[in-house]
This record gives structure tokens, sequence and C-alpha cells, in this order.
């Protein structure tokens, strides 16, 4: 059994891998890509600032390289093991890693003899901590690590700012250099969508006597300037890093090569918010509605449809049972439209609250319902979220019933039919007990693998169902997201859905060899 | 005529040897052997079907689904704003007829009327040839038309495309194109399924040609349109035209700009005729302003022929109500101008009815064509999973646990969000996204199946693999999948119904989920045509599939199967 199970964790791990994949390379496929909403939020802004951003931004979330290698990244922060230098923790708990790599501009030896090398950096050293004067209150060792994130943020902003200056540059000299090659005739270096293919011009002798090599002669001396001063930026940045303005991540295995850490979910492009603080938001809500609704499935469809078998062919399983496939058929969004408009809408009945969690003021109500200081009752916190969340559950079980109830009947009845039952019978074993403690009993088993089954829907259901309702949850939280393009968001998200989901069909199959003695995982 | 995949079938004993309707009793072996109580023998899937059909459920869910699907294929013929005769008088005086419904008509909509009146005489029609034959050799001409339709428009795009290449470019621009184009691509077409082996030669010729024979001619007159413009009622309000319309003279996409929601039964001249009464609604009337008013009545733009009697009327009814308030007075115009739009218009002003019949075509061909998909996909991973077991297995199993992992729809609500709203991508990612419940029933019944006699045999003497697999095994395995063809249909409608309602449907495309969404879009408004309409459609049209699955199901349950003697 624990074989099973440590087998069927690991295989998790090749299935969680496959699903953001997938999810990954669709999202990268999309027209305009991953940053598509980060480069339009730009508005108004001349070309050269524009050109930074862009540069900036594309250099921040890594989106100027290859989608393969993007999630290849995006797989080293998420899984706990990592490789390299062990990041940083900074005071409020967002990860610093090591300062990017620098590349050279294609074509340097067509500008320069010789790469540039980074000016030496002196170590940075941290002063005691009688040696800073404390601001305010602060205790001698809060002034040090003030001074401490200081000449890190200085050293970080201005390392970035020379990186997307150089980007900036370089982007000019690749630009002079496709309207070289379209110049000189060379086909292979420039691709379908106008930009440089490296490889075209690599190799060559540049052909100083055509019109455009000024252009480009001048567009790359700029930007090997440009390419020196951020070498000497990032030089005085890993100076810093090196000096550990902060704590250390995660644990060492291999100092400087291999550590354990907690896996990072990244931060959101378009909440500038760390994605697992959006989901320890999100997560539960969804939770809540799902654990509200999940009993009511259970206690209405499991006795009517034990009710269903118990008088096969009567009025109530035929009743019943149409009734459920009816609901089944419901789609989810006319209910919910159907909600919003006849009950909750001021229009019609205006029973139920239309939008949201919570009515206004709900932080300040008491958590019971209770008596205010004018001999009014009032409904409290919990009572206003019940009485919100209403019409969501609602939408959210009825569609449930009719597999569960058909199930329970179809399970029933198999039993009804075996030879214990006959036997019982024939011992003179009163019904109600033929029925509950026999027949019932085991016909739970397939109820257990239901779980498995009906989770996701519900999951997806209530995507749905937050949608319409407003719900602030997993849900409206991934729509947003996909709308937005943001990559971190999508992922992480498909990585939790996925790991809860996984796990649920692997408990529902422990709990079967739990319940049934005569099923052995080997 | 011989029926090769029939073969398998024929040699197990039928599943039923009762005929449900049938009110025999207990036949014994002698009076069997008299001739007593026998039953002409029938194929697997006829006699399924005729326990179908004694189901009421079953019966409601087909009357629905055919209802649906002839909408789906007359739509254009049934709701058009193009007139189907149109006379109009030049300014030299001349009369001009023309038809402008046919002339607008795309080449889906001239293959798709004609094959479904032809699908619809073959299946009646009282010729020898057995149902099941006729029915796969309408499956296959339909897979022909719809391939041939879609690759024409596909080629089309890629020929117009900005970053075609020169020879492209040349051909495009050259004379005769479109008739090219359309021979070209029917011609493909044809040569590919003449080839496959789906029934006699002589018959796949034959059908194949006779799709063929549609397909160029719909190509040519319907692939390239112009751009559809609908100025036939102003013409007609001016006098100079005459036109005659269809049944609902409304296209889907058909909006103007003066329009907007209009409740069921209400008129197309509303607007007009509400902002012809200026005075507060308290003001009192004489009979003189009434009087003007209704004269004003033929400057609206109201042809001739209908706002006489709509101004006799008022003089009538408003003869002894004088002096009436402004307010009375507009709710009587209101009454008077008659309804024109039975199911009211959306927030554009586009006809409800219109594009509820057109988003039948929608479902439907989404529906079919991805379980299609979904089917093809899933049988053959799981054939190969469950034939060759062991490590085969073991790697596309983790490929479909990689689809149950997530719910399906957030995977398909990524997918339709970045890639091209059009209707083909998401017949092609529900399809892509749906095969996993066929590949695991496939999968699970070819572990059973391998070891049996007959595959054993089939594989000692050599055949390929491509025959074992889906010429020996698949017809003993795949009955079920088949029977749960129908709710897959019912949830890729349901899952398009979804994605559109999110605003992730296709674009330009009447559908039932987007006309959903109108209903609270709006700030705050609620708007009842546009939610109890659409989704009773999509509802109703989910719980016929599933009524009709679940009829299926019992029909091929064994267990229903009871000893006559």
């Amino acid at each position: 059994m624990i074989s099973y199970i440590v087998r069927r964790l690991l295989l998790m791990i090749p299935t969680l891998l496959g699903i953001t994949f997938l999810v990954f390379m669709l999202v990268a496929l999309s027209p305009g890509g991953i940053g598509a909403s980060l480069s339009a939020s730009g508005g108004q802004m001349d070309a050269t600032s524009r050109a930074m951003q862009q540069a900036y931004l594309e250099d921040r979330y890594g989106l100027d390289s290859p989608p393969v290698i993007q999630y290849l990244r995006w797989l080293g922060r998420v899984s706990p093991i990592k490789f390299g230098k062990r990041d940083l923790v900074d005071p409020n708990g967002e990860l610093i890693s090591y300062p990017k790599k620098l590349d050279p501009p294609p074509l340097w030896d067509w500008i320069a003899g010789e790469l540039p090398e980074a000016r030496d950096a002196p170590p940075v050293e941290w002063p005691e901590p009688g040696e800073v004067v404390p601001e305010d209150d602060e205790t001698p060792a809060e002034a040090v690590q003030r001074v401490k994130s200081r000449t890190h943020r200085r050293g970080t902003s201005d390392y970035i700012r020379e990186r997307g200056r150089y980007v900036a540059r370089q982007n000019e000299y690749e630009t002079a250099l496709v309207a070289y090659a379209q110049e000189r005739g060379i086909k292979a270096a420039v691709t379908r969508d106008g930009k440089l293919n490296e490889g075209g011009l690599e190799g060559k002798e540049p052909d100083k006597a055509s019109p455009v090599w000024e252009r480009v002669q001048a567009a790359g001396e700029r930007t090997m300037a440009a390419y020196q001063e951020a070498l000497n930026a990032r030089a005085e940045s890993v100076a810093v890093f090196e000096a550990r303005p902060f704590r250390q991540a995660g644990f060492p295995i291999i100092p400087g090569v291999l550590s354990v850490a907690m896996p990072d979910l990244g931060k959101s492009f378009s909440r500038s918010r760390p994605v697992s603080d959006l989901i320890a938001e999100a997560l539960p809500i969804t939770l809540l509605l799902n654990v509200i609704a999940f009993p009511i499935i259970y206690l209405i469809a499991i006795p009517s449809g034990m009710l269903a078998a118990t008088r096969q062919g009567s009025w109530f399983d035929v009743i019943s049972g149409t009734f459920f496939v009816a609901l089944w058929a419901v789609p989810v969004v006319w209910a919910g439209v159907l909600a919003i408009g006849f009950l909750a809408s001021d229009e019609y009945l205006g029973l139920f609250p239309v939008t949201g969690l919570h009515s206004q003021g709900a932080p300040d109500m008491t958590f019971l319902p209770a008596r205010a200081g004018d001999g009014d009752w009032r409904a409290g916190y919990i009572l206003d979220t019940a009485y919100h969340l209403f019409l969501p559950v609602l939408c959210l079980v009825y569609g449930g019933f009719a597999v569960l109830s058909k199930q329970t009947r179809a399970a029933m009845l198999e039993n009804f039919n075996q030879d214990y039952v006959r036997t019982a019978k024939a011992k003179g074993v009163a019904h109600r007990d033929i029925v509950f403690r026999h027949v019932f009993r085991n016909s739970l088993l397939p109820l257990i693998t239901m779980f498995a089954t009906i989770f996701p829907a519900m999951l997806a259901g209530s995507v749905i169902v937050e949608k319409i309702f407003s719900i602030p949850g997993m849900g409206s939280l991934i729509i947003e997201a996909i709308g937005l393009r943001d990559r971190e968001v999508i992922l992480a998200n498909v990585l939790m859905i996925g790991a809860v989901n996984i796990v649920a069909l692997l408990l529902a199959d422990i709990l079967y060899a739990l319940a049934d003695p005569r099923i052995a995982f080997d | 005529m011989p029926e090769a995949t029939d073969k398998p079938r024929d040699h197990l004993p039928s599943a039923f040897d009762e005929a449900p309707t049938e009110q025999i009793e207990t036949v014994t072996g002698v009076e069997l052997m008299q001739g007593i109580g026998v039953q002409e023998s029938r194929g697997f899937w006829a006699e399924a079907w005729a326990y179908v059909l004694t189901r009421k459920t079953a019966l409601f869910g087909l009357t629905w689904i055919g209802i649906v699907a002839f909408f789906a294929a007359f739509s254009p013929y049934l709701a058009n704003g193009h007139p189907l005769i149109f006379r109009s008088t030049t300014q030299a005086g001349e009369s001009v007829t023309t038809y402008p419904l046919f002339a607008f008509l795309n080449a889906g909509d001239i293959t798709i009327g004609v094959f479904a009146a032809f699908a619809i005489a073959l299946i009646l029609a009282p010729i020898g040839v057995r149902r099941s034959t006729r029915l796969r050799v309408l499956i296959f001409m339909g897979a022909q038309a719809g391939v041939t339709i879609a690759a024409g428009l596909y080629m089309l795009a890629e020929f117009k495309d900005r970053n075609a290449p020169d020879w492209m470019r040349r051909l495009e621009s050259g004379e005769h194109f479109i008739l090219l184009l359309a021979i070209g691509v029917s011609l493909i077409a044809f040569a590919i399924f003449a080839a496959m082996p789906y029934a006699r030669a002589r018959w796949r010729l034959l059908a194949a040609g006779a799709v063929a024979c549609v397909t160029v001619p719909a190509m040519f007159f319907g692939l390239e349109n112009p751009p559809e413009t609908f100025g036939y009622r102003e013409q007609v309000a001016a006098g100079t035209a005459e036109a005659t319309y269809t049944l609902i003279p409304w296209s889907p996409n058909q909006r103007r700009t003066d329009l907007d929601l209009l409740n069921p039964g209400e008129s197309y001249y509303l607007p007009q005729v509400r902002s012809l009464v200026i005075e507060s609604d308290s003001a009192e009337l004489d009979s003189e302003s009434i009087e003007s008013y209704i004269a004003r009545l033929g400057e609206l733009g109201i042809p001739p022929g209908e706002v006489e009697p709509l101004q006799s009327r008022l003089r009538r009814d408003l003869k002894n109500e004088t002096p009436i308030t402004a307010a009375d007075f507009r709710e009587e115009l209101d009454d008077a101008v008659g309804p024109d739009f039975a199911l009211g218009t959306d927030s554009l002003g586009q006809s409800v009815l219109s594009q509820m019949l057109y988003a039948c075509r929608l479902s439907i061909s989404i529906g079919i064509v991805s379980t299609g998909i979904a089917v093809v996909i899933g049988v053959t991973i799981g054939a190969l999973m469950g034939y060759f077991g062991g490590w085969v297995d073991m790697v596309l199993f983790r490929v479909v646990e990689i689809f149950m992992a997530v719910p399906l729809l957030f995977l398909l609500i990524v997918a339709a969000a970045v890639l091209p709203r059009n209707t083909y991508v998401m017949m092609v990612i529900i399809g892509c996204f749906t095969w996993v419940g066929a590949a695991r029933f496939i999968r699970a019944e070819f572990f059973k199946l391998r070891n049996m006699d007959f595959v054993q045999s089939a594989r000692s003497v050599g055949l390929p693999l491509r025959s074992i697999l889906f010429k020996h095994m698949l017809p003993n395995g795949i009955t079920a999948v088949l029977v749960d063809a129908s709710f897959a249909v019912a949830v890729a409608i349901l899952f398009e119904a979804i994605l559109s309602y999110l605003g992730l449907g296709p674009v330009d495309q009447a559908s039932w989920g987007r006309l959903l969404s109108e209903a609270t879009n709006q700030v705050g408004a609620f708007v009842p045509h546009l939610a109890i309409y659409p989704g009773a459609a999509i509802f109703l049209t989910v719980l016929s599939l599933t009524l009709i699955g679940e009829s299926l199901r019992d029909a091929i349950d064994p267990r229903r199967k009871k000893a006559r003697v």
C-alpha cells in the first residue's frame, strides 16, 4: 500500500510537468505572446522611453528568451531543489536572485576588437551596529539593516537602469543590422517578421562600403558603450549580492551548487503581488463554496437514490430520476443568469444580493447574530455570508444530484439481487435492516469513487459560478489572469488545481482500498 | 450488398431476442420450431434503434434534435435579411428583378442546404439498400463536404495572406482563381474520400463524385461574397422597390444604429414612432394635433402598404377619445405598430429569433465535429494503450492523466482565450481536450480482448497491426463509445455555450451562449427575453441528447436481454 502511494505520488510529477507545459505553450502561442498586456499598458510615451520600458519588461520577466527556456526557468523557480547560488530573502519576504548574466551584443566583433571587461568593484562591507546613527526608535541592528537594504536597492536599480539602456541600444543596433542586411541582399539574416537572424551574418566581414555601414557602426559603438556601463553596474550589483545584505533562502546541500528551498510561484504581472498571496486569498473562498456544496449534494442525492432503489418503478423513482436528469441538463450559466435576474434583481423579486460575498461594512459586523444597542437584531457576519452564498451554492449543487443518485440507485439494485440479500430475507431479517445494514453498506463503494469524478467537475463549475456572481475566488482569479495573459498566475493556478485534483483522485483510490478488503494495490 | 464491417456482429447472436413492443409471453421450443413467435432477425443497431423508438423520453429528445437540425440546415433560407425577390425601379424607369437571398448565400449555406435535403430524401427513400449502409455513406459524404468547404476557406485565406509568396499572388490575381480553387480543392477531397474503404467502390465513386459536383458550384458562387449591406427597406420605404422576404425577414448580423433593445413582439418602426410625439406625458392633445401626427406617420419610412391601414385604424380608434394625454397616445401608437420581432432584439438591434436559428448550426456542428475528433483520437490512443500495455500504456496514460488532472473547462478557457476565435478552432480544441473518456474506455476493453482467441489467431496468421486493431478488435469494443457519443455531443454543446457566454466563442457568429451573456451584461439591467429563450434552447438540446443517450445505453445493456424460451 505504502509503495503504491509513493509510486502514485512520483507519477504525479510528470503529470504536473505535462499540464503546466501544455498550458504554458498555449499561452506562449497567443498573438502578442505572454507580455502582450504588459506592453499594451504603456499609454502615451515617446519612442525611446517605450523602447526602454519594453526592454526592461522583457528583461525583467525573461520574455525575450524562447518559450521553452522561459518554461524551464519557471520550473526552476517552482521546484524545491535549486541549482546555483541561493536566493536572498528581503525583509518583506520577497526573493532576490543573483544578478542576471549580461550577453554581449550580436556581431560585436564587427565593432570592437575584444569584449570589454567589467571594472573591478570593491567588495562591499557593512557597518558595525554601533556605527550607524539610528533613526527614530530603531535598534542598532535595524539601523544596519536599513543601510543594507538601501545599498542593495540602489545597486539593483542602477543595474536595471543600465541594463534597460543597453537593451534599448541593442535594439537600435539590431534594426541597423537588419537595414544593412536588406541593403546587401542577405536574406538569411532577416526573419519573416523583420527581425535580425544573427546566424545569417556571422563569420562574414562587414562591407564598409555599404551606405548603411555608417549607421551600423554608430549604433554599434553606442551599444558597446552601453554594454560597458551595464557590465560595470552588474559588477557592483554582484558585489552587493555577495556581501549578503539579507538572509539566504533554503538549506544548502552542496554550497553554491545545490540547495533546497520553498517553491517560489513568482509575482503577478498585472497586480505586482506575489502569486502565492493571491492564491492564499482566493483558494479559501473556492474551497468554502465547495465544502458547503458537497454535503448538500450527498445529503440529497444518496437518500433519494436509496428510496428510488427500494421502490423501483414507483412514481418517486420515475419522477426523481427524470427531475434530476433535467436539472443536470440545465446549463449553469442559464441557472445563474435566471437566479440573478428573477431572484436577485430589484426589477423582479430582489430577494438576494446580486454580487459579492459580503455586504458593505461586513468587517464591522459581529460574528454571530446579535442584538444591537437600539434593541434590533443584526444579522452578523456569518448570516450575512450565508445570505450572499445562497444563490451561488444553489447554482453549484443542482447539477450534481443526477449522477450521484443514479449511481446509488444502480449500486443498490445490483446488491438487492445478490444471494446474501435473499439469504437475509429468508432468515427473516427486517426489511429496514436489509436496506441499511446489508445493501447500503455494500453500495457505498462506487459512491466513494464518484467523489473523484465530481470534484473536478465542481471546481470547474465554481469557475463559472464565481464569474457570474463576481465572487473573488480561484475562478475569477484565473479568468482575469487569462484575459491579461498573466503567465505566473495562470501557471500557478494550473499547478495548484492540478495538484489538488490528483491528490483527490489518489485519495479516492486509497479510500476504495480501505473500504473494500477485496481490493489490494500492488 | 455485402457488409465487411458488419460480419463479426452477424456471427454473434442478436443481443435481444425479444422486440420490446411485442407482448409475447413465453414460447416453448416446440412452438418455436413450429414457427410460432419467430421473429425476423435484425442487426444489432437496428434492434437497439427499435428499442429507443419505444421510449417516450427518447422520442421527445429525437423530436427536439430534429427541429434543431432542421433549423441548422435551413436557417439561411428561413431567416434572411436579403429578400427572396427584389423588384426595383431604376432612374431610367426600368424595372429590375434580383434575387439577393441567393446571391448572398455562402459556400457552406449552399452545401449544407443541398446536402440536408439529399440526406432526408436518401434516408426516407424506399430503396433496397440497408439503412445502416445509407447512413454510413451519408456520414462520409457529410465529412467530405465539410472538409472540402473548410479546406477551400483555408486555402482562400492563405492565398489572400499578406505574406503569401509570389506564385500564390499571381494565381490569386488570375482570372478564374475562385473556379480553379473550387475545382482543385474538390478534386483532392474527392480523391481522398473515394480511396477510403467505407463502401463498395462503385458507391464510393458515386457518393464522392456527387459531393464534388455540389461543392464546386457552391464554392464558385459562395466562397467570396460581396460585403453584406441591407439597404432594401430604405428603397421600399422610398417607394422605388418591392421586396418579398422569407419567413423571418432579418439576418442575425443585421443591425440598425437607431434601434436598440426591443422586447418580444415590438416593431422595427417603434423607435421612430416613439420619437414622433414630442409633448410631455401629461399634455392634452386635441383631435387636430392627433390628426397631424397620424398624417406624419407616413413620413417615417414605413412602407405605404403598411402605413395606410395603420393610419385608418388609429383614426377609427381615437375618434371618440379626444382629447387624450400624450402618454396615452404614445401607448396607442405602440400598440398599433404591429409586431416585427417575435422574440425581440438584443442590445445591438439584431433579431433574437434569427440569431437563435443560426445558432442551431453552430451548436450542432461544434457538437458533432468535436465529438468526432475526440472519438477518433480517443479510440486510436486507447487501442494502442490497451493492445500493447507495458511502457506504451505507461507513457500514454500519463498523457491521459494530464487531461484528467485539470478540469477540462479550465483548459478550454485558456485555449479559447489565446487561440484565434473561429468555429473551426473551437471544434478542434473541444475535440482535442475531450478524447480522454473514449481512450480510457477502449483501453479497458482492449485489455480484455487482446487475450481472446480470435485476436490470437489474427495475430498468428500475421495480419498487419492496423487490421488487428481496427478491423477485428474495434468492432467488438466500440459499441459503448458510440453510445456515449450522444452524451459527448451534449457536453460539447454545453462547453460551446459556456465559452461563448464568457466571451470566448467564435466572433461574428450567432450563438446561444453569447445571447445569454447579454441578458445581464448591461449595467445592472436584466433583459428577460435574452435570458429565457437562448438558455431554454441550450437546456432542451442538452436534455434531449442526454435522454437519447440514456435510452441507447439501456438498449445495448446486455442485462435487458431476457430468455424467451
